[in-house]
C-alpha cells in the first residue's frame, strides 16, 4: 500500500513537472509575456528618469533612494503584482477554455491537479522573473551612490520576498478564480482595485480579509519614513503569522481549483 | 468479439437542452463510423468515450476500465478534436513533441517521436513553422499527428477530414486504415457519407441524440435507398430527356423545374438511374450542363428515415 503510495506520488510529481515543463516554454514565447515584460520594465524606466533629474531637484528634498524605493513598492506591491497574477493566474485555466485547447491537456495520462499546480508554477516562475529583473534594476539604479553600503541588499532581499509571496498568494487566488468563473478578469479586476485597495485602509479587524494586509505586514514599521504611504492605518499582524497565513491561504486556493478543475464539465463552445 | 469500448444507457444534457439520450454502444476493434447530421450528438458522445464530461446518467467502459479522471487510461487513447485549436505560437515539432511530454515521454523520445508522426502526416517539411500559419488541412493533419504520436490502442476521430483538399483525404483515409489493419480501434465521426463509406462498413448512426441504427453500411444504404431520391439535372433538351426517363422503371416522378433547361427527378435507384442517365444522353446527342442531388445530405437523409 505505502509502496504503491510512494509510486502514485512520483507518478504525480512527475506530471507536474511535465506541464510546468510544457507551460514554462511555451509562456516564455507568449505574445503576452513579452507586453508584461515591458510594462514590469517601466519603473526601471522610472528609475532612470527619476535618477537623470535628480540634480536638478536636489534642493527639493526628493534625493533620499527611501523615497524612490517607496515609489517604486507602491508601484509593484499596489499594481504589477496584482496586474501580473491576475493576468496570469486566470489564464492558468480560462486561457485553454477560451482557446479550446483543454482538450489536448485532459486527454494526456496526467491528473488534472497536475495540470492546475504544474500550470500555474509556470506562470509564477515567468511572473517572478518579471518582477525580481525589474525590481533589481530599479533598486541597483536608484541606490548607484550606495552599492557598497551592504546593509541596502538586506533591504533588496526583504522587499523582493515579499513581493515573491504576494505573487505566489494573488496568482494561487486567480488561478482558483479562473477555474470558477468565466469572466475572471473582471472579478479580478473588481477584487484588485477594488477590494484590496480599499479594504486594506480600513481600521480594525476589516483589513486582514484581504492579501495585502499580511504582505504590508512583513514591511518595517509605520515609525519608519518609509513605506509610510503605504502602511497608513496598518494595524499589522506579526510577520511570522502574516507568512503562515499567505501560505495557507495559497494552499487553500489551490487545493479548490484543483478540486474545482478535477470535478466541473468545461464545455467548449463553437 | 470483446468490445473495447462500451456504454450503458447513456445520457447527457446542458441545462435544458439534450445532448445524448439512452445511449447503450459496444464499439469493437476496427473502425466504426460514427455518422450523423451537425449538432445530432456525435461530439457530445466522443468527449464522454473520452472522459472530457461527466454523463448525467449512464456508465462508459473503455478498455474494461471506467474513463471518467482515469489518467493511466489515457496513454492508450489518441483523441482528435472537432476544433481547429492551437498552441498558436509553438511551430509544429514543438507542439507535438510537447503534448508527447505530458504522456511521460523523455525529451529525446518524446522528439524522435514527433518527428515521426509529423512524417506520417507528411508535415515533416513543416515541422519548424509556427502553427498560427498552417494552412486549414495542415492543421487537420497536425491534429490527427498529435492522436497517434503516442501509438495508442484506441484513436478517436471527431470529424478528421473537415477542410482538407481531396488528395489528402484519401491519404489520410489510407492512413486510418493502416492503423485499423494494426489492430486498433479508431472511431470517426463525420456528417457525410461518402466519406464514412471509403473508411469502413460499420456504422452508427446517431440523431438527435439518439442511436438511430447501427450496423452494416450496408443496412444503412438500403433504409436509405427504400425511400426516394430527387435529382436535379440541367440539360439542353429537358422535354426530350423526360419523355427518355419517364420510361425507366426506377423513376418515379419528373417535374420540370423553375429555371430554363432544368428536371427535377423522383428515383427509388439512385444506382439504376446513374447508370441510365449516361446512355441516353449519349444516344440522343443531348448536352448535359450538371447533375446534383439537392437531398444529397446527411440531414435529408435522416428526415426521410423518421419520416419527417
Amino acid at each position: 500500500m505505502c509502496k504503491k503510495n510512494k509510486v502514485g506520488i512520483q507518478f504525480f510529481l512527475q506530471s507536474i513537472n511535465d506541464v510546468f515543463c510544457f507551460f514554462f516554454d511555451l509562456g516564455k514565447r507568449a505574445k503576452k509575456t513579452r507586453i508584461f515584460y515591458l510594462i514590469s520594465f517601466l519603473p526601471v524606466m522610472m528609475a532612470l528618469l527619476i535618477k537623470f533629474l535628480q540634480p536638478f531637484y536636489s534642493n527639493r528634498n526628493i534625493e533620499d533612494p527611501y523615497i524612490f524605493s517607496n515609489m517604486i513598492m507602491v508601484f509593484y506591491l499596489q499594481f504589477l503584482i496584482l496586474i501580473l497574477s491576475l493576468f496570469f493566474g486566470t489564464s492558468v485555466c480560462s486561457e485553454e477554455i477560451e482557446g479550446k485547447t483543454l482538450i489536448y491537456l485532459i486527454t494526456r495520462p496526467i491528473s488534472k491537479a497536475s495540470i492546475i499546480i504544474g500550470k500555474y508554477g509556470a506562470y509564477m516562475v515567468l511572473v517572478i522573473l518579471m518582477t525580481v529583473i525589474g525590481v533589481f534594476l530599479s533598486f541597483m539604479i536608484l541606490n548607484i551612490n550606495n552599492l557598497l553600503d551592504f546593509s541596502i541588499y538586506k533591504v533588496l532581499l526583504r522587499d523582493v520576498s515579499v513581493l515573491i509571496l504576494g505573487i505566489i498568494c494573488y496568482s494561487a487566488f486567480f488561478t482558483f478564480i479562473g477555474t470558477f468563473i468565466k469572466r475572471s478578469i473582471l472579478f479580478g479586476l473588481i477584487f484588485s482595485f477594488g477590494w484590496e485597495n480599499v479594504i486594506q485602509y480600513f481600521p480594525g479587524s476589516t483589513q486582514r480579509f484581504t492579501i495585502a494586509h499580511y504582505l504590508k505586514s512583513l514591511l518595517p514599521s509605520a515609525s519608519s519614513t518609509r513605506f509610510s504611504f503605504l502602511l497608513f492605518r496598518l494595524e499589522p499582524t506579526s510577520p511570522r503569522v502574516a507568512v503562515l497565513i499567505l501560505i495557507i491561504l495559497t494552499a487553500i486556493f489551490l487545493a479548490i481549483a484543483c478540486l474545482l478543475f478535477t470535478v466541473k464539465d468545461y464545455i467548449l463552445e463553437d | 468479439m470483446t468490445s473495447v469500448i462500451e456504454t450503458h444507457k447513456l445520457c447527457k444534457w446542458y441545462g435544458d437542452v439534450l445532448g445524448l439520450n439512452d445511449v447503450s454502444l459496444k464499439i469493437e476493434s476496427g473502425i466504426t463510423g460514427l455518422l450523423g447530421p451537425n449538432g445530432a450528438g456525435k461530439s457530445t458522445l466522443l468527449k464522454l468515450i473520452t472522459g472530457q464530461l461527466k454523463p448525467n446518467i449512464g456508465t462508459i467502459m473503455v478498455a474494461g476500465e471506467k474513463v471518467r479522471n482515469n489518467y493511466s487510461l489515457f496513454s492508450k487513447i489518441g483523441f482528435c478534436p472537432e476544433q481547429d485549436s492551437f498552441y498558436e505560437e509553438m511551430t509544429g515539432l514543438q507542439f507535438i513533441s510537447g503534448l508527447l511530454r505530458l504522456n511521460h515521454y523523455p525529451f529525446p523520445e518524446a522528439q524522435i517521436r514527433a518527428k515521426k508522426a509529423l512524417e506520417i502526416v507528411e508535415l515533416v517539411d513543416e515541422e519548424d513553422r509556427v502553427l498560427r500559419s498552417y494552412s486549414r488541412g495542415m492543421r487537420q493533419r497536425l491534429k490527427f499527428a498529435q492522436a497517434v504520436a503516442h501509438d495508442p490502442e484506441i484513436i478517436i476521430l471527431d470529424e478528421p477530414l473537415n477542410g482538407i483538399d481531396p488528395l489528402a483525404k484519401r491519404k489520410l483515409i489510407r492512413l486510418i486504415k493502416d492503423y485499423r489493419d494494426k489492430g486498433k480501434t479508431i472511431i470517426v465521426s463525420s456528417h457525410v457519407l461518402p466519406e464514412i463509406e471509403a473508411m469502413t462498413r460499420r456504422v452508427i448512426l446517431i440523431h438527435q441524440g439518439k442511436i438511430f441504427a447501427q450496423g452494416d453500411i450496408h443496412y444503412i444504404r438500403d433504409l436509405i435507398d427504400s425511400h426516394p431520391h430527387i435529382i436535379s439535372v440541367k440539360c439542353s433538351d429537358p422535354r426530350g430527356l423526360a419523355e427518355k426517363l419517364i420510361k425507366e422503371e426506377c423513376i418515379l416522378k419528373i417535374n420540370f423545374g423553375s429555371s430554363k433547361g432544368s428536371l427535377l427527378i423522383e428515383t427509388n435507384n439512385r444506382d439504376r438511374f446513374f447508370g441510365v442517365i449516361p446512355f441516353l444522353v449519349v444516344e440522343n446527342d443531348m448536352e448535359v450542363y450538371e447533375i446534383t442531388s439537392p437531398d444529397d445530405n446527411l440531414q435529408a437523409v435522416f428526415d426521410y428515415l423518421i419520416g419527417k
